[in-house]
């Protein structure tokens, strides 16, 4: 039984993510730190209306379906590697 | 409607050493008359004397065919306004006049130019027998022509390249180029026009050793079935519309493209196919396509649409793998484009505060199909829902 946990990070394609920041979010997997990179996967996602909530900030990703909201590239490697350690 | 759809291919190389190429090619769509005219002209000599002599001879033999002036007169007119060479103390130029009309009823007139060929499929037909009328060298050919037929034009370049070499002392004879091109066709019988036309060229210019010796063109015209694109974007205006529009697309018989996150999200629901996207296959400035099966592509909406209307206009700057280039390769694989647009509007996309403008789609649509109209001869439908 492997202890590690998995991390699915789904990025929003859509218009609105895409010119507020999330088309550079793929470049993810080349920042992720050694210790993280056989754990994280990354994948994309249409549109999924998060932003028709006027109160939500793209661009959004969701890591294991959490919401993260004005995603970047550093802030999805924080939030991961916090729930590393809460793990 | 259409019978046939009239596929028109070009190209040329000019002679070694000259600007400009001494034959010219032109066509022009009719389409409230249902009709095409293309003529062929090949200019006295080479270089820019000669694209003149011929560009003239193309663009009076078309006006005056337009205007259904009677061929004889035509081609008076022609030869009395073309200016005399100073050195050769004559003018001259040849010229093939094409004049379909889209149930397939063809005239041919020839004036110089090696004569024209007609394949069937993948064989070469012999229709000159059925109604030909001689007089001062002009000669009248009429066909029906029928569809997967393919009228093959070409200048003394072609038949004469090669000439002087042992194993082709009098050029690229008929036969060869007949044999050549069926073999063509046998290994594509859906060969575009333009390809086809670029495969002879190419070929004349390797009989020259690469050194093209005279002005070399080849025009093929091809007969066949429409192709249909539909390009399905945005959410219909009233939310009950949802499934009309899905019907429509999935039933259509052609390429499929959708275009816009929340239009794929409706296909999706309401066939309950999944969507797969292909994270790491946007371009930088485009976000990625995604897959749904049943369908040729799938992109984002405004975006993208704004970047092919800009590279329809430039042409030169398109990248075929970005997904805005995907899209108008299909475009040009197609003949009918058909738009389906959903007209309503993306609250979110109109915050003055976002760092780039959004177009409004209809308006992107709109301007897509013009270019393909006036620039790229496509037929363009444009539906709202």
């Amino acid at each position: 039984m492997s202890n590690e946990k998995m991390y699915n990070v789904k990025i929003c394609t859509g218009t609105l993510c895409h010119v507020m920041g999330g088309a550079e979010l793929p470049a993810l997997i080349d920042f992720l730190p050694n210790s993280l990179q056989s754990k994280v996967k990354v994948t994309g996602m249409v549109c999924a209306n998060y932003c028709k909530n006027p109160e939500n900030k793209p661009p959004f990703v969701l890591i294991n379906n959490e919401l993260i909201q004005e995603a970047s590239i550093e802030k999805i490697i924080k939030h991961i590697q916090k729930s590393e350690l809460e793990f | 409607m259409n019978s046939y759809f009239i596929e028109i291919g070009n190209n040329s190389i000019q002679k070694r050493g000259q600007e400009v190429c001494g034959d010219v090619f032109m066509s022009r769509k009719l389409q409230e008359e249902g009709r095409s005219i293309a003529v062929l002209s090949d200019g006295l000599g080479s270089g820019i004397k000669a694209n003149v002599l011929a560009s003239m001879t193309a663009s009076m033999a078309l006006n005056f065919t337009i205007a259904n002036q009677p061929i004889e007169r035509s081609a008076q007119s022609i030869r009395n306004t073309l200016p005399i060479d100073n050195e050769r103390k004559i003018n001259y130029s040849t010229f093939t006049i094409l004049d379909i009309e889209y149930d397939g009823e063809t005239t041919i007139l020839e004036y110089g130019n090696p004569q024209f060929l007609i394949f069937r499929e993948t064989e070469p037909i012999d229709i000159r027998n059925v109604n030909i009328s001689q007089k001062s060298e002009l000669m009248i050919s009429q066909l029906k022509a029928q569809k997967e037929d393919r009228i093959i034009l070409f200048s003394d370049g072609v038949s004469q390249s090669g000439m002087g070499r042992a194993d082709m002392p009098f050029g690229w004879d008929i036969a060869n180029i007949n044999e050549f091109i069926s073999n063509k066709l046998k290994y594509d019988p859906q060969i575009s026009a333009e390809k086809l036309s670029k495969l002879i060229v190419n070929r004349a210019l390797m009989n020259d050793s690469l050194s093209a010796k005279d002005d070399i063109t080849c025009s093929v015209i091809y007969f066949r079935e429409p192709r249909d694109l539909i390009i399905c974007t945005g959410p219909p205006y009233k939310k009950e519309r949802d499934e009309t529009m899905v019907n429509t697309i999935s039933e259509f018989n052609g390429a499929k493209i959708i275009c816009g996150g929340t239009t794929a999200q409706i296909v999706s629901r309401e066939l309950d196919r999944e969507i797969d996207v292909d994270i790491f296959s946007g371009d930088g400035d485009l976000p990625p396509v995604s897959e749904i099966e049943g369908f040729d592509l799938v992109t984002e909406g405004i975006l993208t649409l704004g970047k092919v209307s800009d590279w329809l206009e430039n042409n030169e700057k398109i990248n075929y793998k970005s997904p805005a280039g995907k899209i108008i390769k299909l475009f040009f694989k197609n003949d009918r484009i058909n738009f389906l647009v959903g007209t309503r509007i993306n609250e979110a996309h109109q915050d003055p505060t976002l760092p780039v403008e959004l177009e409004i789609r209809r308006n992107v649509v709109k301007k897509i199909a013009k270019i393909l109209d006036e620039k790229y001869l496509k037929e363009v439908h444009i539906q709202y829902i």
